[in-house]
């Protein structure tokens, strides 16, 4: 070989090396994953929000009630102006947004409390019926969140509302507009549907606390008490705070409880906004108030991330300590309980045993035996039913049960295999860009409230995008809004387990000559198996009793058991909404139940978010 | 020669009898020429019925419940059809029918619905839905009534409610009335933007400014002054109407439970559509009525609903048998029997009256106009929006 031929293979192998690591880099499975999976979130997470963007700038199609001269698809500032500075900015973008965040902050609040408070007491002392008290206190999670809101105006409404509610019909006490309606009753509702969110974090982050930390307090002769405040709370408040923000970043976007509260006196939020500008066909508002709650959120997020990078320094958490003492409650014992078992009642029972109730009365308002009917259960309809057939011999309801179904099932399966695969990407990938973007990606999501989402959804697939053909009125859209909707979740269920999941024996059985596909298979899977089925659940859950996400998107044919509970509603049809909402709940507890059986308890794997 | 004459004979016969089936034929072929110009079997055309058949099932969007009664009767006149009915909000429909035109599946091939001026403007205009009138009724029916679009009654009305177990006559008689500090959150209003056919309501108060104005000096005994940056007495009592705290729902049947429930001790008045009376029935308790004294300056408010035929929607036929059969077909009244109640004037003026229905001319309502209220009705939404609690 002359000089001049080693040079020129010099000058080949230089040419040809970026290239192949190029092809190398890209042939990795982690990676060809990640941009695979890159792709679908660019489709299903992205184009969504780029897409209302681009609307919100241009005419929409009923917008020649506003100008005739309008052409759908040109360049108008109309809808921006409209919003931030028209007649009507005060009504449909401050006040909206003011009630919001009052309502979110304050039902975050009450969460807190709860949540925190709740989580101290399972983990922290010796109160008794633990055992069924832990998982009770995810009950409120599983019903619909406007279960609740029903709930309270049938115990609380006023004549101001027609007929009073139980309340005043048992006491005789007429209760007043400010606590029947608006912001508190909305507050009080929205954070006991929301409490076993922050108990999940709370409870997670009080069992990571390194006990000697507090043993260290004790044996210097702090109380129980000191140690507590001084302490514990200390410690576990950048989990709190955490808590705060993911929470309010949630319960911002919730649609059916202040619709239902709300409504009888005007008190208005961004959801309940953007559900009457989408009815009028104001598109181009709607989507405006969309991207302010995205934008809402986002910051909330944001600032969690500040808070935490901050207290982070100043936490000493170290991994799990063995909690060997427990606080002894004494006579505390029974405040604590009562206390518990109150919340409980008021967040689960109650609604449950309610609804029930009035599912079997002939007239609501009026509870006696005379009453009882069975009418909008099992007849084949009735003059009180207005010649419907009952929830259980309706076909049109069986049909809806069977969507709910199929839809919590397809939903949680293909989101907890996404969510496993963008776990294993990230992990394999740890620290790379690539698996950083992946991340964030698949947690954009959850800067998108329920309501908005599905808005988003419409907004794009309704006329086919790329090579999606129009999936309007599919119940594939459905699934595609549940699943990527909660994709967050399953992805950091995902991401969790696997990296409780060692790479050793992944690597031993690649030595062994094992291949990518038959590793995934025969290694990964059935160890991820039980986080699978934490992630099923949790979608299957959230997607059956979800209504802000799909009230826009079903049609129908694709209507599900909630959808039909707020139809049923709006024609005071009352117990038939009512005896719907019991076959929900009544539906998915057992299905719960059934899924706890296969993969351990709910709850056990590490907190989704 | 017998030969000759035999075989003559013969010739002539067969001569005869190929002639004979030529005429026989020539009939044959006249005939069946005429059958086909009288459309006579086997040229008979298929019925509605029969093309309906071929289509199997037909899809309907309707603003009433009562549609499903109208869907069960149909489907057992009519075997082989499968009648799916479905009842939600005019804006529901409206928004569907868009979204259904966009996405290109086309399910609804009837619509029926509330909210003229959308269905008009937005629909008919632009070439979505379309115009169909049964011919077995068309010469019945006045062309307002069928023009642009087919109507089932041309009238339903909307009327003010009050409470029958405290008042014994309705406590209200002036429109005024509703502004005054004694009817403070005690009157009840559907919501407009759920119930967009009240957009025309209140348009209608509008648009009768005038009478609104003199009104107001029958009530009060002086002239009205308006409030700042308010064009006329129709708004300006629209405007003190909001703000009067009154309780804006999302139905009429709330209307009617707000103001009905018994045990009440200083009940609410509120407006809701005539038919609402039907309510009794379900809710036997309630004590509602029409405050047929509430006159000044006029005691009800109309609405219309139009039928559609969607573009481009698979059952064209069936929808048209639909409509023949919910206007009462040529046999009998069944399937338009669902919409003889009080509050409804059919547009067919052999029909039966419900019982203790007045004539429509006998009451004192406002019409509107549907072009004016379209070029209202963001405005009015908008002030609505504005002044609502």
């Amino acid at each position: 070989m002359t000089r001049m031929d080693a040079r020129s293979e010099v000058v080949r192998r230089e040419r040809w090396a970026a290239p192949r690591a190029a092809l190398r880099w890209l042939t990795t499975p982690h990676v060809a994953l990640s941009l695979v999976l890159l792709a679908v979130l660019a489709i299903f997470v992205i184009a969504p929000i780029v897409n209302i963007v681009v609307d919100t700038f241009t005419w929409q199609s009923g917008d020649t009630r506003f100008d005739r001269s309008a052409v759908a698809g040109e360049f108008t500032l109309f809808h921006w102006t409209r919003v931030f500075a028209g007649p009507l900015t005060r009504r449909i973008l401050v006040e909206p947004l003011l009630n919001s965040i009052l309502t979110a902050l304050g039902a975050t609040a009450v969460a807190l409390f709860i949540g925190t408070g709740l989580a101290w007491l399972l983990v922290r002392t010796d109160l008794p019926f633990k055992r069924v008290l832990a998982p009770l206190a995810f009950v409120p999670y599983i019903m619909p969140s406007y279960t609740l809101a029903l709930a309270w105006l049938t115990l609380f409404k006023n004549q101001r509302y027609g007929a009073p509610g139980v309340f005043e019909y048992l006491t005789g006490i007429a209760i007043p507009d400010w606590f029947a309606y608006g912001p508190i009753p909305i507050m009080i509702v929205l954070g006991l549907h929301y409490f076993p969110f922050v108990y999940l974090l709370a409870a997670n982050a009080l069992l990571s606390v390194d006990r000697s930390l507090e043993e260290c307090g004790e044996v210097l002769g702090a109380s129980q008490w000191l140690v507590l405040r001084r302490i514990t709370l200390p410690v576990i408040l950048p989990a709190l705070l955490s808590g705060f923000v993911l929470c309010f970043a949630r319960v911002i976007g919730n649609f059916g409880t202040p619709y239902f509260l709300g409504a009888p006196i005007g008190f208005m939020t961004l959801p309940t906004q953007i559900f009457s500008n989408l009815g009028m066909r104001f598109n181009g508002v709607a989507y405006i108030l969309v991207l302010i709650l995205i934008t809402i959120s986002a910051l909330a997020v944001l600032v969690n991330q500040r808070l935490i990078g901050v207290r982070r320094s100043f936490a000493t958490i170290t991994g799990k300590g063995f909690v060997t003492k427990q606080v002894r409650l004494g006579w505390w014992k029974v405040p604590a309980l009562a206390l518990i078992g109150g919340t409980m009642f008021f967040a689960a029972i109650l609604p449950f045993g309610l609804f029930g109730i009035q599912s079997v009365m002939s007239r609501l308002g009026v509870y006696s035996v005379e009453h009882l009917t069975s009418a909008f259960w099992l007849s084949s309809g009735e003059t009180i039913t207005e010649g419907r057939p009952g929830v259980l011999v309706s076909p049109v309801i069986l049909r809806a049960l069977w969507n709910t179904l199929r839809l919590g099932i397809a939903a949680g399966a293909v989101a907890a295999v996404l969510g496993t695969l963008i776990g294993y990407a990230s992990v394999k990938g740890r620290g790379t860009p690539l698996a950083k973007a992946l991340e964030q990606v698949a947690f954009l999501p959850y800067l998108v409230p329920s309501l908005a989402f599905g808005t988003l959804y419409l907004a794009l697939f309704i006329g086919g995008f790329g090579p999606i053909p129009s999936l309007y009125g599919t119940f594939a859209l459905l699934v595609l809004a549940c699943t990527f909707r909660n994709l967050p979740f399953a992805a950091r269920t995902g991401h969790a387990t696997m990296m409780q999941v060692s790479g050793e024996m992944e690597e031993a059985a690649q030595t062994l000559g094992a291949g990518w596909f038959y590793r995934m298979r025969r290694i990964i899977f059935p160890l991820v198996v039980k986080g699978m089925v934490a992630g099923f659940t949790f979608v299957f859950v959230t997607s059956v009793r979800e209504l802000s996400l799909i009230i826009t998107l079903v049609t129908p044919e694709t209507m599900t058991l909630t959808a039909m509970t707020l139809r049923f509603e709006e024609l005071l049809l009352v117990q038939f909404s009512n005896a719907i909402t019991v076959l929900l709940i009544a539906v998915t507890l057992v299905t719960v139940f059934i899924l706890n059986r296969l993969g351990g308890r709910f709850g056990a794997q590490r907190s989704p978010v | 020669m017998r030969r000759v004459f035999v075989l003559a004979l013969m010739v002539v016969a067969l001569i005869g009898m190929v002639a004979s089936q030529a005429s026989a034929r020539d009939l044959d072929q006249r005939t069946d020429e005429w059958l086909q110009q009288a459309k006579l079997e086997p040229y008979a055309e298929p019925t509605l019925y029969e093309l309906a058949l071929q289509e199997g099932e037909v899809t309907v969007y309707s603003y009433t419940s009562r549609i499903h009664d109208v869907g069960r009767m149909f489907m057992e006149r009519f075997p082989g059809i499968t009648a799916h009915t479905y009842d939600m909000d005019s804006p529901e429909i409206i928004n569907r029918v868009l979204e259904e035109q966009r996405a290109g599946q086309y399910r609804a091939d009837l619509i029926w619905l509330k909210d003229p001026p959308t269905a008009y403007f937005e629909m008919y205009e632009p070439g979505i839905i379309h115009n169909w009138v049964p011919p077995h009724v068309a010469h019945l029916i006045p062309d307002e009534l069928k023009e642009p679009l087919m109507r089932i009654h041309h009238a339903s009305l909307s009327a003010w409610f009050y409470n029958t177990e405290v008042y014994d006559e309705s406590p209200v008689t002036n429109l005024w009335d509703l502004t005054t500090t004694e009817w403070r959150g005690r009157v009840v209003l559907p919501d407009i933007v759920l119930l967009t056919e009240y957009i025309a309501t209140f348009g209608s108060i509008v648009y009768h400014a005038d009478e609104m104005e003199q009104a107001y000096v029958r009530r009060f005994g002086e002239g009205l002054e308006l409030s700042r940056g308010i064009e006329n007495a129709g708004w300006e009592w629209i405007y003190r109407v909001l703000r009067n705290d009154p309780l804006i729902v999302r139905t009429t049947h709330e209307v009617t439970e707000v103001v009905g429930e018994p045990g009440q001790t200083s009940p609410s008045v509120g407006l809701s559509a005539f038919s609402r009376l039907r309510d009794l029935e379900r809710w036997p308790d309630r004590r509602f009525g029409v405050a047929w004294e509430m006159v000044d300056p006029v005691f009800a408010f109309l609405h219309t609903n139009v039928h559609g035929f969607v573009r481009f929607a698979p059952n064209p036929n069936a929808a048209k048998l639909f409509l023949t059969f919910q206007m009462g077909d040529d046999y009998d009244f069944t399937g338009n029997k669902p919409y003889q109640v009080l509050g409804n004037w059919l547009v067919r003026p052999d029909g039966p009256v419900p019982e203790g229905a007045p004539p429509l001319a006998e009451i004192d309502y406002w019409d509107f106009d549907v072009e004016w209220v379209w070029d209202h009705y963001v405005q009015i939404v908008d002030f609505w929006t504005l002044h609502r609690p």
